[in-house]
C-alpha cells in the first residue's frame, strides 16, 4: 500500500470517527428530564437596602429559598414527607421555642401544622405535575433542616428575602414586600411602596445551550444580561431618636390608655424626618399576619381635627397680616361668644379679659381666638392656610400620603371661620402640622418633609431635595409666635413636666372626635406639638394621642410624653441646659 | 553525434518529471496544513465544550461568596443591631443613667 492510500485510509477513518462522536452526542448521551439544552434563566435582581443616617442597614436582604417537589420522583410515602415538612413551612411567628408558647399559642400551631400537612399532600400526590411549589421565602436553617432529610424529588431554588435587623423598628415608615400578581416582589406602602422601581433593580436574563450534563456550551449561543441590583436608600432617620420616641411611645400609649399613639420628629433647618413612629405597630417580616388596618403609616395617612395645636397657625396667619399684635388686648375674651347661632367657649370655661394675644394661646382660649380669626378675615386666613401646606400633600417620599380636607371658601359659614381658629372643623395630616411648626421653627421659612436623602446604586447617586421652599411668615412673626409659644410651655397647663434649663417652645391640642354628625365629648385627639432649644432649634416635635382614656387632655398625656422624649434627645445631642 | 531534438525531448522530460514532484509536493503540504488546522479547530472546539464545566464551577463559586457575604452581612447587622444590644445591656445588668450632670 503506497503512502497516499495510507493517507486516505487515515482520513476515512478520522471522519467515521467524527460521525460515530456525533451519533453518540445526538441520540445516546443522556439528556436530563426537563433541562432543557437550550434555555433562559431569569436572574433575580437583589433589592437594594435601607439605610438609616448613621449607614446601618433598617431593611438589608438575607439567602432565601423556594421548595419544589417532583411528585413522579418522590420515593417515600406522601404522608411521611408532609408530615416532616409541614412543621418547618408553617409561620414564622411559631418559630420560637414551644416551651415558650402559651396552651392558646400551641393549638393554633397544632391547628396550622395539621392543616399544612393536608395541603401539603394534596400538591405532592398530583402525580400528574412534573414540578409543584411548596413553599417560598424559605430562610437557609430550614433548607439545611430539609436538605439532612435527604429525600429524593424535593428540590431549592435561590429566591430573595427581605430582612430587618431592627425587627419592627419604623415599620409604618418602611412598608414591606410581598408579591404582585405574577409572583414577583414588589414594595407596598411606606419606603418600599414609594421607591419600588429604584429598590427593585434589573432582573438578568442567562440565555445558554447547555451540555447534556447541564453545562454552558460556550461554542453556542450565550449572551447572559448580569441582572442590575436596586439602587439603596440613605435615610435621614436617626437610629437613636427613633429608637427613643419608639420606647416612649409604646410605653405611653400604654399608660394612657390610648387607642393609638404617633410621633414625628424633624430637623427644622432641612425638613428632614428624623423619626416617625406610631404604635401600635406590625412587623415587617410577617406582614401578612396583621390586619391590612396596620399597613398605614398614621402619621402620614390620618387625618384629624388638630385643636387647639391649630392656633398656632391662626396667630402667626394674623400677626404676619398685621391684623393683631403679641400685645393686643382681646376685647371679647370676658365670657362665651354667640357666632351663627352657636356658642363658642373656652375649654375649661374660665374667662380672661383683656388678654393680651400671648396671654391667649397660654391659656388655649377658644374665645380669644375668635376675635383672632374676625380680625385677620377668612380671605387671608384661607390664603394663609394653604401656604402653610394645609389641603395639599408635603410631598413626602411615602406611598400613602393623605392630602387632609380645608372646604372650599365659598363654602365657609361665620362659624366655620371661628371653630378653625381653634383647629376644629378642618382635617389635617400629622406631618402637615409638622410643617407648618417647621416653619415658625425655621424663622417663617417652609421646606416641605424628605426622609430620603440619597438614592445610591452601583455607580450614580441621586441627592433628593425638598418639593418646596417658600417663605410663609416673616422672621418677626416667626420670632414673636416663638416668644409666644415659650411663654405657654413655661406657664401653660404642663408646666411641671418642662425639662429644667431648656428654652422649648410649644403648644397642646385637645381635639374633639366628631362622630355621625356631633362630637364626643369623652374621645379626644391629645397631641402636643413643639420645637426645641428654642432659640437654635434642633428638631420639632409632634406627639399625638388617639382616644386617650386616663385623661383627655393632650396637657396630661402628649405633653409629658412630648418633653420626655425631647429630655433623652437633647442629652443624646449634647445639647446643655442653659440653667 | 545526437540530433538536436533528441536533446530537446530529454530536457523536456526531466522538466516535466521534476514539476510533477513538486505538485505532489505541494499537495501533501496543502493536505498537512489543513489536517493541522483541522485538528487545530478540534482541540479548540473540544476545549471549548470542556470549558463550560469550568466556567460553571467559577459561576458556583461566585454564587457561594455572594451569598456567604449577604449572610455575613445580615449576621452583623442583628447582632449590632439596637433590639439585640438593649437585650443584652438589660441581662448583663446595665441601667440607664438616673441623672446627667453637665460639667
Amino acid at each position: 500500500m503506497d503512502r497516499l492510500k495510507l493517507f486516505q485510509f487515515s482520513l476515512y477513518l478520522l471522519a467515521l470517527a467524527i460521525v460515530a462522536r456525533l451519533f453518540y452526542w445526538q441520540f445516546l448521551s443522556p439528556v436530563f428530564s426537563g433541562n432543557s439544552q437550550s434555555q433562559e434563566i431569569k436572574i433575580q435582581a437583589q433589592r437594594g437596602e435601607i439605610y438609616t443616617n448613621d449607614n446601618f442597614p433598617l431593611v438589608a436582604n438575607q439567602e432565601a429559598f423556594v421548595l419544589f417537589a417532583k411528585p413522579k420522583e418522590l420515593k417515600t410515602g406522601f404522608e411521611e414527607i408532609a408530615r416532616k415538612l409541614a412543621p418547618l413551612l408553617i409561620s414564622e411567628k411559631y418559630a420560637t421555642n414551644t416551651a415558650q408558647l402559651t396552651d392558646d399559642e400551641k393549638d393554633k400551631k397544632q391547628k396550622e401544622i395539621d392543616a399544612k400537612e393536608k395541603e401539603l399532600v394534596d400538591k405532592i400526590s398530583q402525580k400528574n405535575l412534573f414540578w409543584v411549589q411548596l413553599a417560598r421565602k424559605l430562610t437557609l436553617p430550614t433548607k439545611k433542616t430539609i436538605d439532612d432529610f435527604k429525600t429524593p424529588g424535593l428540590g431549592f431554588e435561590d429566591d430573595a428575602k427581605r430582612l430587618y435587623p431592627e425587627g419592627s423598628m419604623a415599620a409604618h415608615l418602611l412598608g414591606f414586600v410581598g408579591s404582585d400578581d405574577l409572583g414577583n416582589d414588589t414594595g407596598y406602602f411606606g419606603l418600599e411602596g414609594y421607591y419600588n422601581n429604584q429598590l427593585k433593580g434589573k432582573a438578568g436574563r442567562l440565555g445558554q445551550i447547555s451540555d447534556p450534563n447541564g453545562f454552558p456550551i460556550l461554542v453556542g449561543k450565550y449572551r447572559p444580561i448580569e441582572p442590575r441590583k436596586g439602587s439603596s436608600l440613605y435615610l435621614s432617620i436617626d437610629r437613636t431618636a427613633q429608637f427613643i420616641a419608639e420606647q416612649k411611645l409604646e410605653q405611653a400609649v400604654q399608660k394612657y390608655g390610648a387607642k393609638q399613639g404617633s410621633v414625628i420628629i424633624a430637623d427644622p433647618k432641612s425638613g428632614n424626618i428624623i423619626a416617625m413612629a406610631s404604635y401600635p405597630n406590625y412587623t415587617p417580616q410577617l406582614f401578612s399576619e396583621y390586619s391590612e388596618d396596620f399597613y398605614k403609616n398614621p402619621a402620614v395617612a390620618d387625618t384629624y381635627e388638630p385643636g387647639s395645636t391649630f392656633k398656632l397657625v391662626t396667630m402667626s396667619a394674623a400677626i404676619d397680616a398685621g391684623a393683631v399684635e403679641p400685645n393686643t388686648k382681646c376685647p371679647v375674651c370676658t365670657g362665651p361668644r354667640q357666632i351663627g347661632g352657636y356658642e363658642i367657649s373656652t375649654w375649661n370655661k374660665k374667662y380672661y379679659p383683656d388678654s393680651t394675644m400671648t396671654e391667649v394661646i397660654q391659656h388655649s382660649d377658644n374665645v380669644g381666638m375668635t376675635y383672632v380669626a374676625d380680625k385677620l378675615g377668612l380671605d387671608k386666613f384661607y390664603e394663609y392656610i394653604h401656604k402653610f401646606g394645609f389641603s395639599k400633600k408635603t410631598g413626602i417620599d411615602l406611598q400613602e400620603e393623605s392630602e387632609g380636607t380645608i372646604r372650599n371658601k365659598d363654602d365657609w359659614r361665620p362659624i366655620d371661620l371661628a371653630t378653625a381658629s381653634f383647629g376644629q372643623g378642618i382635617a389635617v395630616t400629622p406631618l402637615q402640622m409638622v410643617q407648618a411648626v417647621q416653619t415658625i421653627a425655621n424663622g417663617g421659612k417652609l421646606i416641605s418633609p424628605k426622609i430620603v436623602k440619597k438614592v445610591k446604586s452601583n455607580n450614580t447617586e441621586e441627592i433628593i431635595k425638598p418639593d418646596r421652599q417658600e417663605q410663609v411668615i416673616s422672621p418677626k412673626t416667626a420670632a414673636q409666635i416663638t416668644e409666644m409659644m415659650v411663654n405657654a410651655v413655661e406657664n401653660g397647663e404642663a408646666k411641671a413636666f418642662v425639662p429644667k434649663g431648656y428654652k422649648i417652645a410649644g403648644k397642646t391640642g385637645t381635639a374633639q372626635i366628631p362622630l355621625s354628625g356631633h362630637y364626643d365629648p369623652n374621645k379626644t385627639i391629645a397631641s402636643f406639638i413643639g420645637f426645641a432649644p428654642a432659640d437654635n432649634p434642633k428638631f420639632v416635635m409632634l406627639v399625638r394621642f388617639t382616644e386617650p382614656t386616663s385623661s383627655i387632655f393632650g396637657s396630661e398625656t402628649a405633653a409629658p410624653t412630648f418633653f420626655s422624649i425631647a429630655k433623652d434627645l437633647l442629652t443624646y445631642w449634647g445639647v446643655s441646659p442653659k440653667d | 553525434m545526437r540530433p538536436d531534438y533528441i536533446h530537446k525531448k530529454s530536457i523536456l522530460t526531466a522538466f516535466r518529471v521534476k514539476t510533477g514532484s513538486v505538485k505532489l509536493k505541494m499537495l501533501m503540504l496543502l493536505g498537512f496544513i489543513l489536517a493541522g488546522l483541522f485538528f487545530t479547530q478540534l482541540v479548540f472546539a473540544n476545549n471549548l465544550a470542556t470549558d463550560g464545566e469550568k466556567l460553571s464551577q467559577v459561576q458556583q463559586n461566585i454564587k457561594r461568596l455572594e451569598r456567604e457575604n449577604i449572610t455575613l452581612k445580615a449576621q452583623i447587622a442583628q447582632e449590632s443591631s439596637f433590639a439585640n444590644l438593649s437585650k443584652k445591656a438589660v441581662e448583663l445588668g446595665f441601667k440607664k443613667p438616673q441623672k446627667v450632670t453637665v460639667l
